[in-house]
């Protein structure tokens, strides 16, 4: 069953069981000592009552019962308590290692992010795949592997006094954690299943349905409106309502299964142990020990049923695996000796499957020159930014700086080529870290010239944080222009010959977006750019303009001249300039 | 503790009251699951035969089954009663939302207030099924045990009636040094949280910078202190639940010993001490339920303190106030002295004060200024989707207090900058203001703003599902789909476009301006801008600035003298080949 199947060739949970060994034993052992004193707070305190019953002479006959009932009636919260704390930093060491293992894995896996950069947030998903993790172990492992324990414990310890009444009990106890908590994972998985998807559609609809108020409002459709969503919702529904009603049942054939043990119970003591007032006093002990136990043999089917979405995670993160890298032997080039960068008739497609995207492609930049990109989305601009980074491999032709393939620079990549694309990343730190990442070695007073070149030297210091300022999530305590204005600073210290700008004006007012051109251009005058861009908004600051459409190359030149010569360029600038 | 608001909520008091009587019958069976199981264990203590202890045992199972009988059929009502109020909101909420959503979602940041609402809706079902029960089987089940352990022994009913108070006591001390303390740690807790998302995401910038490999070690330790920081604040989180623990099992533990010396005294005989022993632990659950899932309850209670917020939102009424009619070429409008005002997330305030717009027939205008100037929040406000703090409009003589009005809005089309696709067919999203048109009609809309080539690449032609906002489908298409949503839409005469061709590359662009144009013929367009070629088609610019106007005129006009308009357009043109 998938159960099995999925930590078959599992690398993300089998291994960290083996990880801080000692530390998960001491948890599982304090769990099964919290149940344990449970049980015995009962069973003593039984036993005081009985015993005190027949009116022994002396008070310090039940002395020692009365003594062990403190100390069990203590022992159960405080090893609850230490059993909770080292549980979670057992938990939090092992995240600790996946989390950094997640990284580096990504880090060796360049192209991971160009084909999976279509299919939303998959770094939120990884994030959230780990902290599910967390939940599999504290929820389902853990409660699961020390009522187990107990099983065997109490089992064992019944048959030291009647072996097949201890037998009789493991199999009544073995239904309760092993047997029903499998029914209920095999009943409950596809059912599961299915309710997520079901839920996925409803919140990517009902999303939709806030995104797109403003024109159902305008339709007067107000039924339909509501009925997008209203399928979903009743599919959702039933599917929920057999799940709970099955959890119901389930939990009531549970408490049927723990009451035969109780009534066995009770038969057995009777039969057995009635023979003295001994043993008599110790009828109660028994037979109330077990009620505690409940707390800990009932919940683990709950836990298991939480296993779909846990498997989830586990088969994505197994889908992450490191990279193998098996680049040539890497050079250095001195960023001051970059000469040139040459494309010579390069072809790319994603897969053999897919269309050729780019076909006989060739280009030769110079240092210094500045060349801008232009064409229909989607026909390869970005892809042609990153066959020169490298982050591709062409299926045919060359990619070269100086005389050295693309693939031959990649250790020290940095030191040659910097990059700004349409949303710079900004981490949620000062803006002064932020920069300061372009170069870790310059001192702050190169960092604060930095951020004057680009232009926020005074929005920045009338902020009440000046260079402090904690940027927020993805940079959004700035704006669009600024966000952009912050990367180029980081660039600046950067300081690589090649600066690559994927679209860094898209969406920006025409305004801020000339702003924003002259500052590139100006403060990366001595720098060799390649610049993919989406209309003509600024292009007298290049060199040379190369047009692709689908066939390859439509036309390409300086801009004056492509204005005088090309009448489709003339129209199309004209059309961007409304003249 | 619990809302008012809660009792509201159709069925929430039949419920309770359903609840009450369930709880009420668990107690007895509790009790009487107690008392048998005692009855049961003095027999067997005084050594008498199984047939003595048979009877009891019965009736100690039995009770036991009705016991988790009646849990079921309590969870089972609670559940049903989660889940359709909790369906009752969220239909609520949509209502809402098509009311009122346009106004909210203007306003910064509300917008995602109404997401992570809906998104609350399951959360909100889990306190429901949470807390009723938890309330309930606190105020009625200690209460009946109680009293029938104070009959069986009173020195046993006195030590728990006082430990109660203590156990609340002792929380509440507790709970509020963990709070205080968690709050202390709260805002670097989440960045640190935060932080391993946040190095995930920007690891292309740091391969860019050179830094990944490096970085690595700085996951590990970021980590590493986040475990440290847990573990401290976990460790007096905990405490509250620790101190519950400890007193109802130390509770217990005292009674036994109470007992047992009372029983050596011969004070009273077994069976009292017995079942009070049992039924202690029965007595404390309730009080340990209810602090378990505190999060949860926490969560649950937030969430639904949010949907409330946004469902006592006041509505704008006489939205039915405009008589119907028809746009026309002799049809006008106008406004006067409009003003609006809100106050936006952080220092992003937004307004608008417009002296006077007077617009008729077919004509074409464009909104133009720079970005914050205002033209959205302008257009937005004609298209009904802002309600102005006061103003006077007058269309087709007919004097109404806002454009929301439904037989306004059923004049409009609307282009917004990001189009709106919902899942379904092509031909559904085409039929979109006229889903009963025949698919010829559909078919000749679709040729007219030059989808056919498109769609006759496609294997399903029509037919093909473009769910999820239409993603998949480039910018370019999708906008050529909401052309072909106006085209459809003849009855509708009034254009209104925000922006629509700003993220389009040039050449899309060029493509659209076409089928774009002939839309144009024999209608109001009102048409916001940044793209400057768009001002040659219109006959008349409105200039926002600043939230006014700041000039408006045929762009002839306006071009001939050294204005608003003139300034921007040159800012907007920047320098020239």
């Amino acid at each position: 069953m998938n159960f099995f199947k999925t930590f078959k060739s599992d690398t993300w949970v089998k291994p960290y069981i083996k990880q801080y060994k000692g530390l998960l034993i001491t948890a599982l052992l304090l769990g099964l000592m919290t149940s344990f004193c449970a049980a015995a707070l009962m069973f003593t305190s039984g036993y005081t009552i009985d015993k005190a019953a027949t009116h022994p002479i002396n008070i310090l006959l039940i002395y020692i019962p009365i003594l062990l009932t403190r100390a069990f009636g203590i022992g159960r919260p405080v090893f609850k308590y230490i059993e909770r704390l080292m549980s979670h930093n057992w938990v939090l060491k092992v995240t600790s290692d996946l989390r950094t293992r997640l990284y580096k894995n990504l880090e060796g896996d360049a192209s991971f992010f160009t084909e999976h950069h279509k299919t939303g947030d998959i770094m939120g998903l990884l994030s959230e795949d780990i902290s599910h993790l967390q939940n599999l172990y504290l929820r389902t492992v853990f409660p699961a592997v020390i009522s187990y324990l107990l099983t065997i414990v109490a089992s064992l310890a019944l048959g030291v006094f009647n072996p097949s009444f201890g037998f009789f009990v493991f199999l009544l106890l073995f239904v309760e954690v092993f047997l029903v908590p499998l029914i209920s994972v095999t009943i409950e998985s596809a059912r599961r299943a299915y309710q997520k998807e079901v839920k996925n559609d409803l919140y990517i609809q009902l999303t939709d349905n806030i995104l797109g108020v403003d024109d159902w409002v305008v339709s007067g459709r107000k039924k339909d409106f509501k009925n997008l969503t209203s399928k979903n919702i009743k599919s959702l529904d039933s599917s929920k309502n057999k799940s709970k009603a099955f959890r119901r049942n389930r939990d009531f054939g549970l408490q049927l299964v723990f009451v035969a043990i109780v009534v066995c119970f009770l038969i057995f003591t009777n039969l057995t142990m009635t023979h003295n007032q001994a043993q008599a006093n110790f009828v109660s002990a028994v037979v109330l020990a077990i009620f505690p136990l409940s707390d800990a043999i009932i919940p683990v089917s709950q836990g298991f049923e939480e296993w779909p979405l846990y498997k989830d995670s586990i088969n994505r993160l197994n889908t992450v695996q490191p990279v193998t890298n098996n680049l040539p032997k890497q050079v250095t080039i001195n960023p001051k000796d970059f000469n040139s960068i040459s494309l010579n008739n390069v072809t790319f497609e994603y897969d053999s499957n897919s269309p050729i995207l780019i076909k006989n492609f060739s280009q030769n930049i110079h240092k210094g020159e500045k060349l801008a990109l232009l064409g229909p989305s989607g026909i390869g601009k970005t892809t042609i930014l990153q066959l020169i980074l490298g982050d591709l491999s062409p299926q045919q032709g060359q990619i070269q700086v100086n005389d050295f393939d693309i693939s031959q620079i990649q250790e020290n990549r940095e030191q040659i080529f910097s990059v700004l694309n349409q949303k710079p990343f900004l981490f949620n730190t000062t803006l002064m870290n932020n920069v300061r990442l372009g170069n870790e070695q310059k001192s702050d007073a190169a960092i604060k010239q930095a951020i004057e070149r680009v232009g926020l030297k005074d929005l920045i210091e009338s902020l009440p944080d000046k260079y402090n300022t904690i940027v927020g999530e993805n940079g959004a305590r700035f704006s669009g222009g600024e966000q952009e204005r912050i990367a180029l600073a980081r660039i600046l210290l950067q300081d690589a010959p090649v600066v690559l700008l994927d679209e860094p004006t898209v969406g920006l007012d025409p305004i801020t977006e000339n702003e924003l051109l002259e500052t590139f251009f100006d403060v990366l005058q001595d720098k060799t750019i390649i610049w993919v861009t989406h209309h003509l908004q600024g292009i007298k600051h290049v060199d040379h303009v190369v047009f692709m459409n689908d066939k390859g190359i439509e036309m390409e030149g300086s801009p004056q001249q492509l204005y005088q010569t090309n009448s489709h360029f003339k129209e199309l600038y004209q059309m961007d300039q409304g003249i | 503790m619990i809302d008012k608001r809660l009792f509201r909520l159709p069925g929430t008091k039949k419920l309770l009251l359903m609840l009450a009587g369930l709880t009420l019958l668990q107690a007895f069976v509790i009790l009487f699951q107690g008392k048998y199981l005692a009855e049961a264990l003095v027999n067997s203590w005084e050594q008498k035969s199984l047939q003595t202890i048979i009877y009891p045992m019965i009736l100690f199972a039995m009770a036991f089954v009705l016991r988790h009988l009646f849990n079921l059929l309590n969870t089972k009502i609670v559940e049903h009663y989660a889940s359709q109020t909790s369906e009752e909101i969220r239909s609520q909420l949509l209502d809402k939302i098509y009311n009122a959503g346009p106004e909210m979602i203007s306003e910064e940041g509300t917008g995602n207030l109404v997401t992570s609402s809906l998104d609350g809706i399951d959360l909100v079902e889990n306190y429901f099924k949470l807390i009723f029960t938890k309330l309930m089987n606190m105020s009625i089940i200690p209460p009946v045990l109680l009293v029938y352990i104070y009959m069986q022994n009173i020195a046993s009913g006195i030590t728990l009636t006082i430990i109660v108070p203590l156990v609340i006591l002792f929380m509440i001390i507790l709970g509020l040094a963990a709070q205080s303390k968690a709050d202390a740690q709260y805002q670097q807790y989440t960045i640190l949280s935060n932080h391993f998302l946040d190095a995930l995401r920007g690891l292309p910038t740091l391969k860019m910078l050179g830094l990944s490999k490096r970085y690595a070690k700085n996951i590990y330790t970021v980590s590493d202190e986040y475990r440290r920081r847990t573990m401290n604040t976990l460790r007096i989180a905990i405490l509250s639940t620790f101190a519950l623990d400890w007193l109802t099992t130390l509770g217990i533990a005292i009674l036994a010993v109470f007992l047992g010396l009372g029983l050596i005294n011969n004070s009273f005989p077994l069976f009292p001490a017995l079942v009070t022993l049992i039924l202690a632990p029965e007595y404390f659950l309730p009080l340990r339920d209810f602090s378990n899932d505190y999060h949860a309850t926490l969560n649950g209670k937030n969430a639904l303190n949010s949907i409330f917020e946004i469902l006592e939102r006041p509505i704008t009424k006489d939205t039915d106030a405009l008589d119907d009619f028809t746009w026309n070429e002799n049809s006008t409008f106008s406004i006067k002295n409009l003003q609006f005002s809100y106050k936006g997330v952080g220092t992003s305030d937004v307004s608008l004060d417009i002296d006077q717009i007077k617009l008729s027939g077919y004509q074409k205008i464009g909104v133009i200024g720079k970005s914050g100037s205002g033209k959205t929040t302008l257009i937005r406000t004609i298209g009904g989707f802002i309600v102005p703090n006061q103003s006077e409009i007058t269309i087709n003589n007919q004097s109404v207090e806002n454009f929301k009005q439904l037989h306004w809005q059923k004049q409009l089309t609307f282009l917004p900058q990001s189009p709106y696709l919902f899942s379904g067919s092509i031909a559904d999203n085409i039929a979109f203001y006229r889903p009963t048109a025949p698919l010829e009609d559909i078919k000749k809309a679709a040729v007219s703003a030059g989808l056919q080539d498109f769609i006759a690449t496609l294997d399903d032609g029509y037919q093909t599902q473009i769910g999820e906002g239409g993603r998949g489908i480039s910018g370019g298409q999708q906008q050529r789909i909401m052309l072909a949503r106006a085209f459809l839409a003849d009855d509708r005469r009034i254009l209104i476009f925000d922006e629509p061709t700003a993220h389009l590359d040039i050449e899309t662009e060029y493509a659209l301006k076409k089928p774009m144009e002939k839309l144009f013929k024999n209608h109001l367009v009102i048409f916001a801008t940044h793209r400057l070629h768009w001002i040659k088609e219109m006959d008349y610019v409105i200039v926002m600035n600043n939230g006014q106007i700041a000039e408006q005129g045929t762009p002839q006009e306006l071009a001939n003298h050294n204005g608003a308009y003139s300034q921007l357009i040159a800012n907007m043109r920047g320098d020239q080949l």
